[in-house]
């Protein structure tokens, strides 16, 4: 098939051309569905559970729907998606219950952090500058959310949706990746038994149970150990939780990653005379963050998701904020186009941080 | 002291047993004192006392009247009823989808590549969410159930099916027969060893007369619609439904993905020296192939069973009361966190680490033998 269309690329006729390459990549297509009896098999079950699916999703997501009607009337008499809904009720399913007027912050909030994020997956940004400039942005989005130093104030129960969602993942992962990598490293420590100890415990305490039980300790019992001046507000409560959550999972890839730098490069870096810190910073976790890169970037995909799980101790996130707007009786309530839209979110989300770990893979491949 | 490095390594230690002591007495002397300000004793001589909780459905038998202990036995067994039907769903799904995504039919790999990253990047607890929505939009009253297969119907309500109803007249000479035939062709396996598949015969054969002494009789009972409701059958409710089908999504995507890396990671040489040996396809799939492929990805898929029963917590969002909500709710009419919170902490434990017990030995049975 090759050696036809090579034969025709010296043809001087530019139609015929193009017609030839055409049947020929439709030959190589049925080729493709039809051309062993299994991919026919494969081809007609698939097709035939395509085509039962499809059409009647399309004609209900874009012919039957209703787009930009303000009226709630028109989704009612609708066969199709209340997209209206989603478009008159956008502030609330993305800023929850903060105050309307203020409702600029929390927008700011996200354009600022999506931003930053888009800024930093250059290899270029990646600088000593970069962690700067990310603690700076936060200390903004703290006064931006909160208020204070001339904004009207708004305590964290009142925060809500995206900015929450963008927060909590930023900051949880950000934070338990440092503590991640100490934990990695005493889990690994030869000269303090101790240390290990603790590490292995807490490693495999918080392993062993499922996020929604932490969050529940966190949120529920706390108050019941901790003497009131040292209990932080729910907010902050949820965001240790998520945090040691992380750093407990992020632990154990790093551990694997370390587990895979052979031993020479120990004695190389003790040769040299550096110390434990520097020959870790120089020389052992380049390396290990390296191999642990698709392994880090699964354990953040799975981060990000797990902060819609905050809904259950009662912070208003992004589900949280689409319940609420889903309660106005003025509207049919079209709760599968508002979970569509949250789901939506989230995917575009961890999806985005999964091409970027492609990227790094390939990038760090090459540089080897 | 300090540029030594035995002294500096003890002295940090030091301080940081020093630190986690002192944060744990200063945890547990305010417990102490919050717990005697209201009034709560600790023990857990509340289990045997009646609930009063609500637990909406359950497999084993439940009233409000029964002990706190029952109550919790009924959500532990939720819990595992969630996670069983879970993990045999979707590793079959995801056995399929995986290998689907392989395919050089563009329709069957397209098909699968975009369930299996919709699954993997979309919270479990919003797809959770959105089935239950679905469920009621799209699905019509009980009176109009769809018929979806012989005696299966789907409704508001939720599903109803068929129930099989096997009975034993005699389980032990059942059991003797089976155990016998299978002792039998462990002892002769050398004898048959040359017969191909005998091993699967045997198995069916034993199994055959297992049933034939134990005497079964096997008894299907079919959903009667009776005007208001179905009678007779199993029926799921349709949050049990929703938890199922959901929780099955999202981690058929995972399982795909870790069969698929499997199969990839066995070299094309493998199959290449399967056939110069004289083997068949099917000899080098199940000699060379499939036994690499089952090493790869054992480990992974334990981990990701682990992740079932940690995920089938979520089922609080629909509000089926598996073992997490009748924690929670036992933890609040009780006031026995503390109590409460080592339960938690020792189901969860016991539930994972049997599942790894399981994997590891599995695991020991199908890896290399190094000598």
């Amino acid at each position: 098939m090759k050696s036809l269309s090579a034969e025709l690329v010296g043809r001087p006729i530019a139609l015929s051309n193009s017609l030839a390459a055409l049947t020929d990549k439709i030959r190589q297509m049925a080729k493709l569905l039809f051309g062993t009896p299994l991919n026919a098999v494969l081809s007609v079950i698939f097709g035939a559970g395509l085509f039962a699916t499809v059409p009647p999703m399309f004609r209900w997501f874009v012919f039957d729907a209703v787009l930009f009607d303000p009226d709630p009337n028109a989704c009612r008499a609708a066969a199709g998606a209340c997209w209206s809904f989603i478009y008159a009720k956008s502030g609330q399913l993305l800023f929850g219950i903060y105050p309307y007027d203020e409702r600029w912050r929390p927008a700011l909030v996200c354009v600022l952090i999506i931003a930053l994020l888009g800024w930093s997956v250059r290899p270029t940004s990646w600088t000593p500058r970069l962690l700067q400039v990310w603690i700076a942005a936060l200390a903004l989005v703290g006064w931006l959310m909160g208020g204070g130093f001339g904004l009207v104030s708004v305590p964290t129960s009142a925060w809500g949706g995206l900015p929450v969602t963008l927060i909590l993942t930023v900051v949880a992962i950000g934070v338990a990746f440092p503590i991640g990598v100490l934990l990695a490293l005493a889990r690994r420590s030869a000269t303090m038994p101790a240390m290990r100890i603790i590490a292995v415990v807490f490693i495999e305490g918080i392993r062993g149970l499922p996020l929604l039980s932490i969050l529940f300790v966190a949120s529920i019992m706390l108050p019941l150990f901790l003497p009131d001046y040292l209990l932080p507000d729910k907010f902050v409560r949820a965001l240790v939780a998520l945090t040691l959550f992380a750093s407990a999972y992020l632990a154990e890839v790093i551990r694997g990653g370390l587990q895979a730098v052979p031993n020479g490069q120990y004695e190389a870096a003790e040769a040299l005379g550096l110390s434990f810190w520097r020959t870790q910073k120089l020389v052992i976790l380049p390396q290990a963050i390296r191999v642990a890169i698709p392994a880090l970037a699964n354990t953040i995909i799975v981060m990000i998701k797990n902060t819609s799980l905050v809904l259950v101790v009662g912070l208003f996130d992004l589900i949280s904020s689409g319940k609420a707007a889903l309660a106005d009786p003025a509207w049919p309530s079209p709760a599968a186009e508002t979970f569509l839209f949250i789901g939506a979110i989230f995917f575009a989300l961890s999806f985005s941080f999964a091409r970027f770990s492609d990227f790094l893979e390939r990038r760090g491949r090459i540089s080897y | 002291m300090l540029n030594d490095a035995k002294g500096r390594a003890i002295a940090i230690q030091g301080v940081l047993i020093f630190a986690l002591v002192g944060f744990m007495a200063l945890l547990f002397t305010t417990t102490v004192a919050n717990l005697e300000a209201r009034g709560i004793p600790i023990g857990f001589d509340f289990l045997t006392m009646p609930s009063r909780l609500v637990i909406s459905e359950s497999i084993l038998s439940y009233g409000p009247r029964d002990p706190y202990y029952w109550a919790i036995i009924v959500g532990i067994a939720n819990t595992v009823l969630i996670s069983t039907i879970v993990i045999i769903c979707s590793s079959i799904i995801g056995l399929i989808l995986g290998i689907t995504r392989l395919s050089s039919n563009p329709l069957a790999s397209g098909t699968s590549k975009v369930w299996i990253e919709v699954a993997r990047n979309t919270p479990p607890i919003v797809l959770l969410i959105f089935l239950y929505s679905l469920w009621w939009k799209i699905l019509p009253p009980i009176g109009q159930a769809i018929n979806l297969a012989p005696g299966v119907h789907v409704s508001m309500r939720g599903l109803v099916m068929p129930a099989v109803d096997i009975s034993l007249q005699s389980i032990g000479w059942g059991l003797l027969g089976f155990a016998g035939l299978l002792i039998g062709t462990h002892v002769f396996r050398r004898f048959f060893q040359r017969i191909q598949s005998f091993s699967i015969l045997a198995l069916l054969g034993s199994a055959v007369l297992g049933f034939w002494l134990a005497n079964v009789s096997i008894k299907f009972d079919w959903p009667v619609f009776t005007g208001f409701s179905f009678r007779g059958g199993i029926a799921l409710t349709p949050e049990l439904s929703t938890i199922l089908v959901g929780l099955t999504i999202y981690t058929s995507g995972f399982v795909a993905e870790i069969v698929r890396g499997g199969v990839l990671a066995i070299r094309k040489g493998q199959w290449d020296a399967g056939r110069s040996l004289g083997l068949s396809r099917t000899q080098i799939l199940r000699l060379v192939v499939i036994p690499q492929t089952l090493r790869i990805i054992v480990p992974p898929l334990n981990s990701q069973y682990i992740n079932v029963v940690k995920n089938s917590t979520l089922a609080i969002a629909v509000g089926y009361p598996d073992f997490l909500a009748v924690m929670n709710t036992t933890i609040s009419k009780s006031s026995h966190s503390i109590e409460g919170l080592f339960i938690i902490l020792g189901v969860y434990l016991a539930l994972n680490l049997t599942l790894s017990a399981f994997a590891n030995w599995y695991n020991r049975r199908i890896a290399i033998m190094e000598r």
